[in-house]
C-alpha cells in the first residue's frame, strides 16, 4: 500500500500548480503506475503537472526539502521502467509543459518545453522547410523531455544520429530546485566540459529538463523506400552489411522477421507482406532527388547477391506509408497473438547480426518462447520481442532467463545491452555485463554530482548491490500484485 | 623537476619511455621550460604514471604531438605525458564502420589506412592530419564539416581512459547505439585531459564520398561574401560544410558538397539558383587540399582567438574583428564561430584583447584565446562559462581527477 503524502505537502504543491494539477486519489494514481513497460508496477504517492520552469523548481525544492523522492514523467512511453515510482516517489509529469516556445528559421533552431509530443515539433517547423530528426516509433505520442532523458533513437537515427546530437542546449531543475542553464549554440562550447551531453541520456536520474534548444534539418528533397523480402532473417542481416559496406548511406534500414510479418498480416495492420517471408527489409534513402534512383539501385542490387526473393520499391507516397506499416505497426500487432510482450533492445557490431540473430532463435527454441525480432538492423540495434503471458509463474521465469541469455550473446558479440530504450529499472542488473564496479562507480560519482542525495529518480539506470539475489521475475510479480 | 622524482620515475617505467624530444611550441605554450617529456607505452603503464603522480602531487600535463598544445600555467613540479607511443591501430572492421585506435596515431596514418577500404573520418580542424586520435578526441574539435557529419562528439563510440588518481575506465563499446549507463564519454570528449587522459577510443567512420566538390566565390572583402554564405546556410539543400576565409589580400567563401556525381551537380545547381551566384569548381584532391589547408595557415602566429554567437551573427562578428588590421580569418558559417589569427606586431595585445572580448560579448558572443604570447595571462581573456557549468564541471572535476593533477584547461 503506498504511503500517501502529508496534508501539508499536497496543500502547498496545490499552492504552486493548483488544486487540480496534483493528483493524489488513488483511482486516478493507476494511470501513472507504469510505464511502456507495464511488467512493473506500482502507483506513485501523488502526481504533480507543472506548467513552467518555475513551478517544477518550486515544486522540486518543496519535495526535496521533504526529503521526497522526484520521478519524472513525459508521456510515459519508456520501454525500460523509467519512469516508475519507487515506494516514497512523487511523479512529476512534464504534460502541461506543452508549448514550443521559439522557432529561430535562421539558425535552424527551436526551443521547446518537455512535454512537447516528438512528432509536434515536425509538424510546427515544417512550413519553415525544417523538421525535428530522431523519430522513436512512439514519436506521435512520447515526448521530447523523454527523448532528452532517454536519449532516444529511431528509424532514421541510422543517418541523422540520435537524440544528444540535436540538443545544443538546456534549461534544467537540478537537486533542491535549482535552475540551471547548461549550454546554447551562440556559447563558446569548449569554455566547460559537454554538460548537455551528459545530462541528455540520464534517465531522470539527474534533474528535468524544462527547456530544450533543438537543432533542425531542412527537410530532404525527396526519398526512395524499398522492402527486400528474404527467406530468411540471416540472409537480410547479410544483405544490410553489405548495403552498409557497399559505401551507402541509407537514412533507415529495418528488419522485420518471419513471425513478426506472420503476426502484422494476421492483424488490422496488414501490410501484404508474404507470409512465407522469413524477412522483410525495409530500406529507405533520402536527400537530393537527383541520386536516389542511384542509390536505390545500388542497394537492389545488394538485397538480390544476398538472395532477396523480391525487391518492392515505393511508387507514390501511399505505397511508402503501406511499406513502412509492418515496420511502424509490428508492435500493436503482437498483441494478438501473446498476451505480454518484452521488449528487449541491445546493440551489436553490424557485421555480428547474422549470428547474433541465429544464436537468438537458438535461445527462442531452447526456452520454448516465441521471439519475434523487429529491429534498426543499419546500426545493429536489435529488439528481439519476447512473447508470453505472465499469468504463467513458469513462462516467466523463462523469460526472464531467455532475456539474460540474450544480453549475454549480445555483449559476448562486442555489442551492449541497450541501444535506445535506455537501461531504467528493467535492465539495472544487466549492467554488469558491460561495465566494471569501476565504471559504474564512476557513473555514480556522475550522478552525485548533480544530484548529491539521490532525490531524482533513485533507484535507476546502476544496479544495486544489496538487490543481487533477486530476481527480475520475483520483483515483476512483487510489484505488479 | 626534482632529481629524486627523475630517479623514481625512472625506476617505475621502461627506458622506452624516456628521451623523446621536446616540441619546440611547448615552452612556450607551457610557459615554462620542459625538461622531460614521458611516453608511456601502454595504458597499464599510463595508469602507475598517475597513481604515482597522484601519490606525489606531481602535476601532468598530457599532450599528443604537443603541435596543437593552447596555453597553460602548469606549476612546479610537473610532467609532460606524450600520447606518442600509444600508436597502434586496434580493431577496425570496416563492414561495421568503426574503428578502434591508440590515442597517440596520429590522424593522417589513420586515413591511409582508412582510404583503402574507402572510408574516412569527416573532421576537419586546422592542421587535422598531423593532430593525433587522441588529441582529436581530446580537444572535441571538428572542424566546418560537423554541418554535414556531425560533430566528433556524436561519434566517439568508445575510449578508455585513465583518471588522475590511476584509476583505468573503459567507456562506452564499439557499437554505434549504447544508451547503457549515464553518458560519463561525453563531457570526456572536449575535455582537453581536465579531467582524464585518452588512451584509446573507438570512433564511427564513413564512407568516402564518391565526389568531394569545393566551390569557391573569392571576394576582396569578407562582408561581400556574408550574404551569399548566410542564405547557403538557410537554403533547402545543406552542404557539408560552408567556411570563409579572409587575408589581408583575399577573401574566399568556400563550400563542400559531398555525394554522388549527379547529386552533388544538382546540389550545386540548386545552390547558385538559391544564391544567384556562379561559383568556382575545384574537383582535384590537389587544388583542394591547398585551399582547405590554408584554413590553418595562420597557425603558427602566436596570437589567435576563436569567437562564437549564433549563426545569424555571423556577419557582426566577422566585423569586430576586421576592425584588427591584418587580422587572418577563418569563418565557420553554420557554426557561427569564428578563427582570427592576428598579427603579433600589434600595438597593445592586451587592450586589443580586451577590446575585441567586450566588443564580441556585447553583440551575445563569447571569445576564448587560443594562441597568446607567453608574457600575456592567457586565461583573462576568454568568456566564463556561466556560474552554474563551472560548478558542475568542477565537481566532475573532482571525481575524475581527485588530486587534481592533470592540468587540461589552463
Amino acid at each position: 500500500m503506498t504511503r500517501p503524502l502529508p496534508s501539508t505537502v499536497v496543500s502547498d504543491l496545490a499552492e504552486i500548480v493548483g488544486h487540480e494539477h496534483v493528483i493524489t486519489d488513488p483511482e486516478r494514481l493507476l494511470v501513472y503506475e507504469s510505464d511502456g513497460l507495464t511488467a512493473y508496477r506500482r502507483p506513485p504517492r501523488a502526481v504533480v503537472l507543472p506548467s513552467s520552469t518555475e513551478e517544477i523548481s518550486a515544486v522540486v525544492e518543496l519535495l526535496h526539502s521533504n526529503g521526497i523522492e522526484v520521478i519524472p514523467r513525459g508521456a510515459g512511453t519508456g520501454l525500460s521502467g523509467g519512469a516508475l515510482t519507487t515506494p516514497e516517489g512523487v511523479i512529476v509529469g512534464t504534460a502541461r509543459m506543452n508549448r514550443i516556445l521559439k522557432i529561430d528559421v535562421e539558425n535552424r533552431l527551436a526551443i521547446a518545453q518537455p512535454g512537447v509530443i516528438n512528432a509536434r515539433l515536425t509538424e510546427a517547423t515544417n512550413p519553415y522547410g525544417l523538421y525535428y530528426a530522431p523519430d522513436p516509433s512512439s514519436q506521435s505520442t512520447c515526448t521530447l523531455g523523454g527523448n532528452v532523458a532517454e536519449n532516444s533513437g529511431g528509424p532514421h537515427c541510422l543517418k541523422y544520429g540520435v537524440t544528444a546530437r540535436y540538443v545544443t542546449g538546456l534549461t534544467v531543475v537540478l537537486a533542491g530546485g535549482r535552475i540551471v542553464q547548461l549550454g546554447g549554440v551562440g556559447r563558446d562550447p569548449y569554455s566547460t566540459l559537454d554538460l548537455v551531453g551528459l545530462f541528455v541520456g540520464s534517465e531522470g536520474c539527474f534533474g528535468i529538463a524544462t527547456e530544450i534548444e533543438i537543432r533542425l534539418l531542412p527537410i530532404t528533397e525527396g526519398v526512395r523506400t524499398l522492402l527486400g523480402i528474404f527467406e530468411s532473417v540471416e540472409s537480410a542481416g547479410r544483405a544490410v552489411t553489405k548495403i552498409m559496406a557497399s559505401g551507402l548511406m541509407p537514412a533507415a534500414v529495418e528488419i522485420v522477421d518471419g513471425p513478426t510479418i506472420e503476426a502484422v498480416e494476421a492483424s488490422v495492420f496488414a501490410a501484404g507482406y508474404p507470409l512465407e517471408a522469413g524477412a522483410a527489409l525495409v530500406i529507405e534513402f533520402d536527400g537530393t532527388e537527383a541520386g536516389l534512383d542511384l542509390d536505390a539501385d545500388r542497394a537492389e542490387k545488394c538485397c538480390l547477391e544476398e538472395g532477396a526473393i523480391e525487391v518492392q520499391r515505393a511508387t507514390d507516397p501511399e505505397h511508402r506509408v503501406k511499406l513502412w506499416r509492418a515496420r511502424k505497426k509490428a508492435f500493436g500487432a503482437m498483441g494478438r497473438i501473446a498476451p505480454d510482450l518484452l521488449v528487449q533492445d541491445a546493440t551489436v557490431p553490424r557485421t555480428k547480426l547474422p549470428e547474433v540473430l541465429a544464436g537468438i532463435d537458438d535461445i527462442g527454441n531452447r526456452y520454448g518462447l516465441k521471439i519475434a525480432n523487429v529491429f534498426h538492423a543499419g546500426d545493429g540495434n536489435l529488439h528481439p520481442n519476447i512473447l508470453f503471458d505472465r499469468q504463467n509463474q513458469n513462462e516467466l521465469e523463462l523469460v526472464e532467463l531467455a532475456s539474460k541469455e540474450i544480453m549475454q550473446l549480445c555483449v559476448d558479440a562486442g555489442g551492449t545491452i541497450t541501444g535506445e530504450h535506455g537501461v531504467g529499472v528493467d535492465k539495472r542488473e544487466y549492467m554488469t555485463l558491460v561495465h566494471g564496479p569501476a565504471e559504474l562507480e564512476a557513473m555514480a560519482a556522475a550522478k552525485r554530482v548533480f544530484d548529491p542525495a539521490s532525490l531524482f529518480n533513485p533507484g535507476k539506470v546502476l544496479p544495486d548491490v544489496e538487490g543481487e539475489g533477486t530476481t527480475k521475475s520475483e520483483k515483476i510479480l512483487a510489484m505488479g500484485e | 623537476m626534482r632529481v629524486d622524482l627523475t630517479d623514481s620515475l625512472s625506476s617505475l617505467l621502461p627506458k622506452e619511455a624516456f628521451g623523446f624530444s621536446v616540441p619546440s611550441s611547448l615552452p612556450a605554450a607551457l610557459r615554462t621550460d620542459v625538461e622531460t617529456i614521458i611516453a608511456p607505452g601502454s595504458v597499464e603503464e599510463v595508469a602507475m604514471l598517475l597513481q604515482w603522480a597522484s601519490e606525489r602531487g606531481v602535476g601532468v600535463v598530457p599532450i599528443g604531438t604537443g603541435g596543437h598544445t593552447y596555453p597553460r600555467c602548469p606549476s612546479d613540479p610537473f610532467i609532460v605525458l606524450t600520447t606518442s607511443r600509444l600508436n597502434e591501430i586496434q580493431h577496425y572492421e570496416p563492414a561495421d564502420l568503426t574503428m578502434t585506435a591508440g590515442a597517440g596515431v596520429l590522424i593522417r596514418d589513420l586515413a591511409t589506412e582508412m582510404a583503402i577500404h574507402g572510408q574516412w573520418l569527416p573532421f576537419d580542424p586546422p592542421d587535422v592530419r598531423n593532430r593525433t586520435l587522441g588529441g582529436l578526441v581530446a580537444t572535441g574539435l571538428s572542424g566546418p564539416l560537423w554541418a554535414g557529419y556531425g560533430q566528433l562528439r556524436n561519434h566517439v563510440l568508445g575510449a578508455t581512459i585513465v583518471c588522475g588518481d590511476g584509476q583505468t575506465l573503459r567507456l562506452g563499446g564499439k557499437v554505434v547505439k549504447n544508451v547503457a549507463g549515464f553518458d560519463i564519454l561525453k563531457p570526456m570528449v572536449g575535455s582537453r585531459g581536465e579531467l582524464a587522459i585518452i588512451t584509446s577510443a573507438t570512433v564511427r567512420i564513413f564512407p568516402l564520398p564518391v565526389v568531394d566538390r569545393l566551390l569557391v566565390l573569392e571576394a576582396a572583402d569578407i562582408s561581400e561574401l556574408v550574404p551569399t554564405a548566410r542564405a547557403i546556410a538557410t537554403a533547402p539543400i545543406m552542404p557539408a560544410s560552408v567556411s570563409l576565409r579572409a587575408t589581408s589580400n583575399r577573401s574566399r567563401l568556400l563550400v563542400r558538397l559531398h555525394g554522388a556525381q549527379v547529386s552533388v551537380d544538382s546540389d550545386q545547381k540548386s545552390l547558385e539558383k538559391h544564391t544567384s551566384v556562379s561559383f568556382e569548381v575545384r574537383d582535384s584532391p590537389e587544388d583542394q587540399s591547398l585551399m582547405l589547408e590554408e584554413r590553418g595557415g595562420g597557425m603558427n602566429t602566436e596570437l589567435a582567438v576563436r569567437v562564437w554567437a549564433l549563426p545569424s551573427r555571423i556577419d557582426a562578428l566577422l566585423d569586430v574583428l576586421k576592425q584588427v588590421p591584418g587580422a587572418s580569418l577563418n569563418a565557420d558559417v553554420y557554426g557561427g564561430s569564428v578563427r582570427a589569427y592576428l598579427p603579433e606586431q600589434i600595438s597593445d595585445i592586451e587592450s586589443s584583447l580586451t577590446g575585441l572580448q567586450k566588443d564580441i560579448e556585447e553583440l551575445g558572443g563569447t571569445m576564448r584565446a587560443l594562441q597568446i604570447p607567453a608574457e600575456v595571462n592567457a586565461s583573462a581573456y576568454f568568456t566564463k562559462p556561466l556560474a552554474d557549468e563551472g560548478e558542475l564541471a568542477s565537481g566532475l572535476k573532482r571525481a575524475f581527477d581527485p588530486q587534481s593533477i592533470l592540468w587540461g584547461i589552463g
